[in-house]
C-alpha cells in the first residue's frame, strides 16, 4: 500500500467571471512509498502546494483521484495519520510553544499525561525546550519552523507533509531539520516535502518529483538523477602540477575524453534546469 | 454550487416558517405598548441628525435620556420654551411611559411656574401671576396628552390631583383625579406602596370640595381595614377622625374615639 | 521508475477507522478561539463601558432619584449593548480572515477535524467571548446601581433624621422603599438575557457573511447594514403588513428590534416571561439556520 496515490489528480481554479480556469494540477500520478523521504520540486506556482493541498483535503480536486493510505482524501478518517507542516507557518501568536503543541494535540483526540508526555518529548526533540512557556510571537523564524514541525507530529503520524520545510531558514536551521527528517525516516515515517530549493533537500530525498506548470516533468531517485553514468569522477589530493599531464596522457590513451577538469558536482540544479528547459509549454504565471 | 443553494434554502425556509412566531412577538409587543412611535420630520430636527440615528438603532431610551438632560441645562439659562421643547421631544419619544410626562409637568408647574413669577423681566407683578398660570396651564395641557397615551396607569392622575389642589386650589377637580388614580387598572410603576397616600389626599379633597361627612366616612373605611393586610399610616388616620369628630360634632357614642375615654384604642 | 523499499508491504489493513463529530474538539477550538482573544487584550474595549458606568453614576445628581436611576439604566444597557455589537461582529469578522492569513487554519483542518467542528468551536469561542463580556458589564453596571442606590438611601436617611413630621417620615421611608425596588429589579436580567441573544444572532450572521467573504473589512460593514436592516425591518413590516409580497420578504431578515426591552423594563413595563421565551426561541432558531447555512458555504470553501 502507498502512502499516497494519485490517479490523474487534476485541479482547475476558477479565475473569475468569463475569465475562464486556471489549471494548476494536470492529470499527477503520485506514488509515494511508504517509509520513504519524497521531495516535490519547482519553481513557484508550478503546482506543489496545491498537491498537498489537495492530499489533505483542503481544497477540493477537478477530477481525478488521490488517497492516503487507501482512503480517499475528501474523507476525515484520511488524516488521521497525518502530520502537516504549512509554508512559513505563523499559529497563534498568543499560545506558548507548549500550550500550541496542547492544541494541536487535543484536537486529535490526546489528553491527560499521555500528552504531556509527548509535549515533553516533541520540544525536547525539536530542541525548543528552552522556550517551552515563551509565546511564539517572540519566536524566531527558525524556532517557529521547529515548533511547525512538533506540532506535525503530535500524534505520531505514519505520513508527514512539509510544505517548503527549508524555505527562509539560515542554513545552520535548514540543517537541523534536514537532520530531523533523516531521523523521522530512520523510525518509519513517509515523508513528502516541497521544495524550489534542490540543494536543500537532494541530501534527504530517496525520491524526487519535478512539476512545472501543473506537470510532472521528472521523476526518480536521487542517486540514479545525478549520477552520470558516462562519467567518472576521480578525486584526487595534492597532485603536483607536472603529474596532472601525465594522469591527461594516460586517458587519452586509455581512449578516454577529459571533459573538464573542474571539481564536478553535477548537480540536481543543472538536471532541473535543463528539465525545465526542455518543457517548452511556455512560462505563465500561474497560481 | 448545491452547497450554496442549500445554504440559502436553510436560511429561507425557517425564515418562512417562523412568520407566525414574528407575527406574535409583534402584535405581543403591541399589547405591552411596546409599539415604536414614528419618528416624524419635526422631531427629527428637534433631537438631531446623531439622536435619529441612534434612535434607529434602538437606542430610544438613551436618546430620550440625552434630549431630558439637554432641557436641565435650558432651564439653567432660563429658556424655558426651549426647555419645554425638549421636555415634549422625550416624552414623544416614549410616550408609552408616565416618566416623562409626569416629571415634566412637574417642572412646568412648580420649577418654571415659580421661575416665571419672579422673573425680573416682568413690568408688574401681576404679569409674573399671570405667567405662572399659563405655565399651571402648560402642565396641565402636558398631563392631559399623557393621560390620553397612558390611560390605565394611576401615576398622571395622581399628578393631576396634586396640580389642583397646590397650585389650582381646587379640591373638587383634585379629588376627582385622586379617585381616577385610586381606579386606574394598570399595574401601577411606582406608587404600590403609596396607595394610601392617594386615598388621604382623596379624603381631605372630599373634605374641602365640601363633602366633610363623606370624609369622615372616608376616614372611618380606612380606619375599619384589616390590619394583618393593608399597610396604613394609623396614626395619621386616627387624627384625622378625631379631628373631623370634633367638626363633625359627632355624638359622643358614635365616635370612633369618644371623648371621655382614654387613649387605650389599638393604635400600632 | 524504481522500486523503493517498502517496509510495511505486507502490513495488514488497519480496522475501519471513523472520525465522527466530537464535542470535545469544538471545544479545544472554542476555547483557543477564546484565549487568543483574551491575550489580543479585547477586553480593553471594557475599560471604555467602565468610564460610562462610573459617568452615569457619579453625574447628574441634579436630578430626581427616579431620573437618575433611569439615566443609570439607559446609559449601562446602551453601552452593553454597544460594547456587546462591537465585540460580537469585529471579534467575529476577523475569526475566518485571521486564519486564513496565518495560516493556521491549514494545520488545524491538516488534523483528523471536520470543518464543521472548526466553524462551530471558532463560533462558540467568539459566543464565550460575548458571554463573558455581558457578565463582566453586567457586574459593573450592578455595582454602579448598589453605589447609586447607597448614595439615594443614605441621602434619605438623613432628610428623614432632619425631620420630625410623621407623615413626611413615612413619605421618605417609602422613597427608600422605592429605590430599593427600582435598584433590584430583576427584570433588568430579562434585559440582558435578550440582549445576549440578540448578539449571539449577530455573530452567527457575521461568521456566515465571513465564510463568503475573505475581508474583514467587507464581514464588517455587511455585518453593520445586516444590523441596521434588522432595526428597520420592524417598522418596515408595519407599513407593508398589507403586502403579502413585502411580508414574505422581510421575514427574510431577522427582527432585530424585538430583541430590545431594555427601554421598557427601564420604565418598568412588565414583561412576562413568554414574551422572553418567545423572543429567545426566536433568536436561536434564526442562529442555528445562520450557522448551518455558514456551514454549507464554509463545507466545500476552497483554502
Amino acid at each position: 500500500m502507498d502512502a499516497i496515490r494519485t490517479e490523474n489528480l487534476t485541479k482547475k481554479y476558477a479565475l473569475g467571471w468569463r475569465r475562464g480556469r486556471l489549471l494548476a494540477l494536470d492529470k499527477l500520478n503520485l506514488h509515494v512509498h511508504e517509509g520513504e523521504v519524497y521531495g516535490l520540486l519547482g519553481p513557484n506556482g508550478s503546482g506543489k502546494s496545491t498537491t498537498l493541498k489537495l492530499i489533505l483535503g483542503l481544497i477540493s480536486m477537478t477530477s481525478g483521484e488521490a488517497r492516503v493510505f487507501d482512503v480517499p482524501c475528501e474523507k476525515v478518517q484520511s488524516r488521521l495519520h497525518v502530520g502537516f507542516l504549512p509554508e512559513n507557518p505563523y499559529f497563534y501568536k498568543y499560545l506558548t510553544g507548549a500550550e500550541t503543541l496542547e492544541f494541536y494535540g487535543r484536537l486529535c483526540g490526546m489528553k491527560g499525561t499521555h500528552l504531556n508526555k509527548r509535549i515533553d518529548e516533541l520540544l525536547a526533540l525539536v530542541g525548543l525546550a528552552h522556550a517551552r512557556d515563551r509565546r511564539l510571537a517572540g519566536y524566531s523564524k527558525g524556532m517557529l519552523q521547529r515548533i511547525g514541525l512538533a506540532q506535525a507530529l503530535i500524534h505520531d503520524p505514519k505520513l508527514l507533509l512539509l510544505d517548503e520545510p527549508t524555505a527562509g531558514v539560515d542554513p545552520i536551521g535548514s540543517k537541523d531539520i534536514r537532520d530531523l527528517i533523516l531521523r523521522l525516516k530512520e523510525t518509519g515515517k513517509t515523508v513528502l516535502l516541497s521544495s524550489h530549493l534542490l540543494a536543500q533537500v537532494q541530501d534527504v530525498c530517496d525520491r524526487i518529483g519535478v512539476l512545472n506548470l501543473g506537470k510532472m516533468i521528472l521523476e526518480g531517485r536521487v542517486d540514479q538523477l545525478i549520477s552520470d553514468q558516462r562519467r567518472v569522477s576521480i578525486t584526487v589530493q595534492g597532485l603536483p602540477e607536472t603529474a596532472r599531464e601525465k594522469v591527461m596522457e594516460t586517458v587519452r590513451a586509455a581512449g578516454g575524453e577529459l571533459v573538464s577538469i573542474e571539481h564536478p558536482q553535477t548537480t540536481l540544479e543543472a538536471l532541473f534546469l535543463e528539465a525545465l528547459n526542455k518543457d517548452k509549454r511556455g512560462a505563465g504565471e500561474h497560481d | 454550487m448545491r452547497t450554496r443553494i442549500i445554504a440559502v434554502l436553510v436560511l429561507i425556509i425557517p425564515s418562512w416558517i417562523m412568520i407566525p412566531l414574528e407575527d406574535r412577538i409583534q402584535s405581543e409587543n403591541a399589547r405591552l405598548n411596546y409599539g415604536t412611535v414614528r419618528v416624524t420630520r419635526e422631531m427629527r430636527d428637534s433631537i438631531g441628525q446623531g439622536m435619529a440615528i441612534a434612535l434607529l438603532a434602538g437606542f430610544r431610551g438613551v436618546v430620550a435620556d440625552f434630549v431630558w438632560i439637554q432641557s436641565q441645562g435650558y432651564f439653567e439659562k432660563r429658556e424655558w420654551l426651549r426647555q419645554y421643547r425638549n421636555m415634549e421631544a422625550a416624552s414623544l419619544l416614549q410616550p408609552f411611559s408616565t416618566f416623562f410626562w409626569n416629571i415634566g409637568a412637574w417642572h412646568m408647574a412648580w420649577n418654571i411656574g415659580y421661575a416665571v413669577s419672579v422673573d425680573p423681566a416682568n413690568f408688574t407683578k401681576a404679569e409674573g401671576i399671570k405667567r405662572q398660570h399659563e405655565w399651571w396651564n402648560k402642565a396641565r395641557d402636558f398631563l392631559q396628552r399623557g393621560i390620553e397615551n397612558v390611560p390605565s396607569r394611576p401615576d398622571l392622575y395622581y399628578a393631576m390631583g396634586w396640580l389642583y389642589w397646590e397650585k389650582y386650589k381646587d379640591p373638587c377637580n383634585a379629588q376627582t383625579y385622586f379617585h381616577e388614580a385610586l381606579e386606574a387598572k394598570g399595574a401601577p410603576m411606582s406608587l404600590d406602596t403609596s396607595f394610601l397616600v392617594i386615598r388621604h389626599m382623596e379624603a381631605r379633597a372630599m373634605e374641602k370640595c365640601g363633602d366633610v361627612m363623606g370624609a369622615y366616612e372616608y376616614w372611618k373605611q380606612l380606619w375599619f381595614q384589616d390590619r394583618t393586610k393593608v399597610p396604613e399610616m394609623w396614626g395619621v388616620v386616627e387624627r384625622e377622625i378625631k379631628r373631623l369628630e370634633d367638626v363633625l360634632n359627632i355624638p359622643n357614642n358614635k365616635r370612633v374615639f369618644p371623648k371621655n375615654q382614654s387613649k387605650t384604642t389599638s393604635v400600632s | 521508475m524504481t522500486e523503493p523499499t517498502q517496509k510495511n508491504i505486507a502490513a495488514a489493513k488497519p480496522k475501519k477507522e471513523w472520525v465522527g463529530f466530537s464535542v470535545r474538539r469544538v471545544a479545544t477550538i472554542g476555547e483557543n478561539t477564546f484565549t487568543e482573544a483574551v491575550r489580543q487584550k479585547v477586553y480593553n474595549i471594557l475599560i471604555v463601558f467602565a468610564l460610562v458606568v462610573i459617568a452615569s453614576a457619579s453625574f447628574f445628581s441634579e436630578f430626581t432619584f427616579s431620573e437618575q436611576l433611569k439615566f443609570i439604566k439607559d446609559f449601562c444597557l446602551g453601552a452593553l449593548s454597544v460594547f456587546g455589537t462591537l465585540i460580537a461582529i469585529v471579534g467575529t469578522a476577523q475569526l475566518l480572515p485571521n486564519e486564513v492569513e496565518n495560516r493556521t487554519i491549514y494545520t488545524i483542518l491538516a488534523k483528523p477535524v471536520r470543518r464543521f467542528e472548526f466553524l462551530l468551536g471558532k463560533y462558540m469561542g467568539s459566543v464565550l467571548l460575548i458571554f463573558v463580556s455581558l457578565v463582566m458589564m453586567s457586574i459593573m453596571f450592578s455595582a454602579a446601581l448598589a453605589f447609586k442606590e447607597h448614595r439615594l438611601v443614605s441621602d434619605a436617611s438623613r432628610t428623614m433624621g432632619n425631620t420630625s413630621r410623621v407623615e413626611e417620615k413615612q413619605e421618605l421611608q417609602q422613597q427608600i422603599q422605592q429605590i430599593r425596588s427600582e435598584v433590584l429589579d430583576p427584570n433588568l436580567v430579562k434585559a440582558v438575557l435578550l440582549i445576549f441573544a440578540k448578539l449571539a444572532l449577530l455573530a452567527a450572521i457575521t461568521l456566515l457573511i465571513s465564510t463568503v467573504s475573505t475581508s474583514m473589512i467587507f464581514n464588517v460593514t455587511v455585518a453593520f447594514m445586516v444590523l441596521i436592516m434588522g432595526h428597520l425591518v420592524g417598522t418596515a413590516r408595519e407599513m407593508w403588513s398589507s403586502n403579502t409580497w413585502a411580508k414574505w420578504l422581510l421575514a427574510l431578515i431577522p427582527d432585530l428590534g424585538s430583541f430590545n426591552v431594555a427601554d421598557n423594563i427601564v420604565l418598568g413595563n412588565a414583561i412576562p416571561w413568554m414574551h422572553v421565551g418567545a423572543v429567545v426561541l426566536y433568536g436561536l432558531v434564526y442562529t442555528a439556520c445562520t450557522v448551518a447555512a455558514a456551514h454549507f458555504v464554509f463545507s466545500d470553501r476552497e483554502i
